[in-house]
């Protein structure tokens, strides 16, 4: 009487079941992942952490040293700014603006990407060869350039630098998108469907795109990375977020005129982006050599 | 060979067109008045005005009048700055070369040092060398690159007091400008001691250039790794093995020929962070580069200088883009576009 073996039943783990066993493997991409999601609890729900408001001025508080120096108070963390703003506040308040928008930002280039992206790459002839050369040739400008430019015809503020930051990010979805969707289009499933009868729509949501997501997340990690730097650097240069709203370049760049008073206005809003991007890199890297470890075995 | 080199050279001029006509339309899009924006001249009078207009040809057709625009682009009048008034070929002559100098040496540090370290660490994957050398080529990518400027200089130029903290060369010094690159005009200058002049630029380029390169060398260490671990794996490798050829023959024969091709495409990628970078650092070390121009530009609103600013920096950048690649494809045929290698 054949008995049901329990023990031997086969299991398959999904790709992405996989892909988390691989990536929880490594130690350091695991810290990222969870240095990550502790900013992104910040930024997500930062009323409730920060202490006091961002904006609120204390002239009883100027340049309060933080907690852990001899003169500094358990009060603000973080010590106060030249005008008694809690520096803690203002970061936590910082990285909901720059963080959250460099997610907005990665998302809204992401889609814009993809789409045009895939119309070139299921394109085929003059058409292709001009978007593409055109987009290799947008690539080579650099983003302070056409922020610089856009801030000119539009004026500053954050809305305006983003726009900027998604011209600059969009190209490098198009490519990476373009490339790979060519290089599906002539595997034979994609012929195989296409005798079924599939229409290009068909063709991309049911076959290129279940493939295309391991590289969109990759290159998003990118992308991500680069936003916050830029969005932080137009901030920093004064062409981005304007002063009151605390954002973590231009809260920088607040600081910087106490920087020898009070260095702390400048170290921590700096290292605050330094740790966001570095674990944006950290946990990118992870997913990557995850994914690479994933197929090679 | 003529087919690529062609195809490259109306890329190359076509882009120029397009980079031409979006600084033209600028002149339209930017606030103000148009014809100020495109000459940087303030009409005192109607006269004068008219005057402009009719040598402008802005009463005609706007294709006449980017003709007219393409025209005085080659002649070399690119018209005046708000601020300065001086012409802005005279300010950008000035400027753009002393950001491509502070940009090569921080690209060639880059190379210098990423090159070899990358290579080391590909050869030795896996181990704690490559880790350790990976994880700081992690932390180096990392930086925002205005943050690790103000670092060096609290550090370096404020706490310890061993490099000066702005510019490019002490007032002492009177360099005639005649390259616009520093050291090269160090030494065409007459009747200063040379070798003081060249210890005190040096010391002035050290933290631009280290704050600029730290980044780049970080991300050409990543990128000659993985070049280095992907061909390593390949089956002439094993080959090579096979036939008993020695590890420093497989190494300069197979390895680094094989591994520097894909990653000279993405050099050409480098360059434009490279130039982003070197204008966010010129305007805290007050560098006299462009960047910091076209920063202080925007900070007065001089429309024609962004304009014609614009239009430099983004045919230089492109032109370097476009060399590379075209040497890219010169020195390996068999690639029908190029790749892109992963980091």
């Amino acid at each position: 009487m054949p008995q049901f073996s329990l023990y031997e039943e086969e299991h398959h783990p999904s790709p992405w079941q996989r892909t988390w066993r691989e990536f929880r493997a490594s130690h350091i991409a695991f810290v990222g992942l969870i240095v990550l999601g502790v900013f992104f609890f910040f930024a997500l729900f930062a009323p409730l952490v920060a202490p006091f408001d961002p904006l609120q001025q204390n002239i009883n508080a100027l340049l309060i040293p933080p907690s852990w120096e001899l003169n500094g108070t358990i009060t603000h963390l973080f010590g106060t700014d030249a005008l008694g703003r809690d520096v803690f506040s203002r970061i936590i308040y910082g990285c909901r603006v720059t963080f959250g928008t460099s997610v907005l930002l990665v998302i809204i280039a992401m889609g814009l990407g993809v789409t045009i992206g895939t119309v070139a790459g299921m394109m085929s002839g003059v058409r292709s060869s001009i978007v593409n050369h055109l987009l290799d040739a947008l690539m080579a400008i650099p983003t302070l350039l056409i922020a610089i430019i856009i801030v000119a015809v539009l004026g500053t503020g954050l809305v305006n630098s983003m726009w900027a930051i998604t011209l600059a990010l969009t190209p490098q979805f198009i490519h990476y998108t373009r490339t790979f969707v060519r290089s599906e289009m002539k595997k034979e499933y994609i012929l195989a469907s296409r005798l079924d009868g599939a229409n290009a729509w068909q063709l991309f949501s049911h076959s290129i795109l279940p493939n295309m997501i391991e590289m969109l997340v990759v290159q998003g990690s990118v992308a991500l990375s680069i936003a916050m730097i830029d969005v932080s650097a137009l901030g920093f240069l004064n062409l981005g977020a304007q002063p009151p709203l605390p954002e973590l370049g231009a809260i920088l760049a607040d600081g910087l005129d106490v920087a020898y008073l009070a260095p702390w206005n400048v170290a921590l809003p700096g290292l605050s982006i330094f740790l966001i991007v570095l674990a944006i890199n950290v946990v990118g890297d992870g997913l990557r050599s995850a994914l690479r470890k994933r197929v090679s075995h | 060979m003529i087919r690529i080199l062609s195809r490259y050279i109306i890329l190359f001029v076509l882009t120029l067109l397009v980079l031409a006509a979006m600084s033209f339309s600028l002149a339209y899009l930017f606030p103000g008045d148009v014809l100020t924006n495109l000459t940087g001249i303030t009409a005192q009078n109607d006269i004068q005005r008219n005057a402009l207009i009719k040598q402008f040809r802005l009463d005609s057709g706007y294709l006449v009048q980017f003709g007219y625009y393409l025209n005085e682009l080659f002649a070399g009048n690119w018209g005046y700055s708000f601020i300065s008034g001086l012409p802005l070929r005279d300010e950008i002559g000035l400027a753009l070369p002393a950001t491509i100098e502070l940009a090569s040496y921080a690209m060639l540090l880059a190379i210098v040092i990423g090159i070899p370290v990358g290579c080391y660490a590909g050869l030795r994957s896996y181990t704690p060398a490559d880790y350790g050398i990976n994880s700081a080529s992690m932390v180096g990518y990392s930086f925002p690159v205005f943050w690790l400027a103000l670092l060096f200089i609290l550090v370096f130029s404020l706490e310890l007091n061993i490099v000066p903290l702005s510019g490019r060369i002490s007032l002492l010094f009177d360099i005639p400008d005649k390259t616009g690159f520093i050291l090269l005009d160090i030494l065409l200058a007459d009747n200063i001691d040379r070798s003081l002049a060249f210890k005190d630029a040096l010391q002035h380029l050290l933290l631009p250039t280290l704050a600029i390169s730290t980044i780049t060398t970080a991300s050409m260490i990543r990128l000659t790794r993985r070049s280095v671990i992907d061909v390593l794996n390949r089956p002439y490798i094993a080959a090579a093995r096979s036939r008993g050829l020695s590890r420093w023959q497989i190494f300069f024969r197979h390895i680094l020929r094989n591994a520097l091709l894909p990653i000279l495409p993405l050099m050409a990628i480098q360059i434009t962070t490279l130039i982003t970078n070197a204008m966010i650092v010129e305007t805290l070390f007050s560098w006299p580069g462009i960047g910091n121009w076209l920063i202080q530009a925007i900070y007065q609103r001089d429309y024609p200088a962004l304009r014609v600013g614009m239009l430099a920096v983004a045919s230089m950048v492109i032109t370097l883009t476009i060399l590379i690649d075209l040497f890219n494809r010169l020195i390996d045929p068999s690639r029908e576009k190029y790749e892109r290698a992963t980091v």
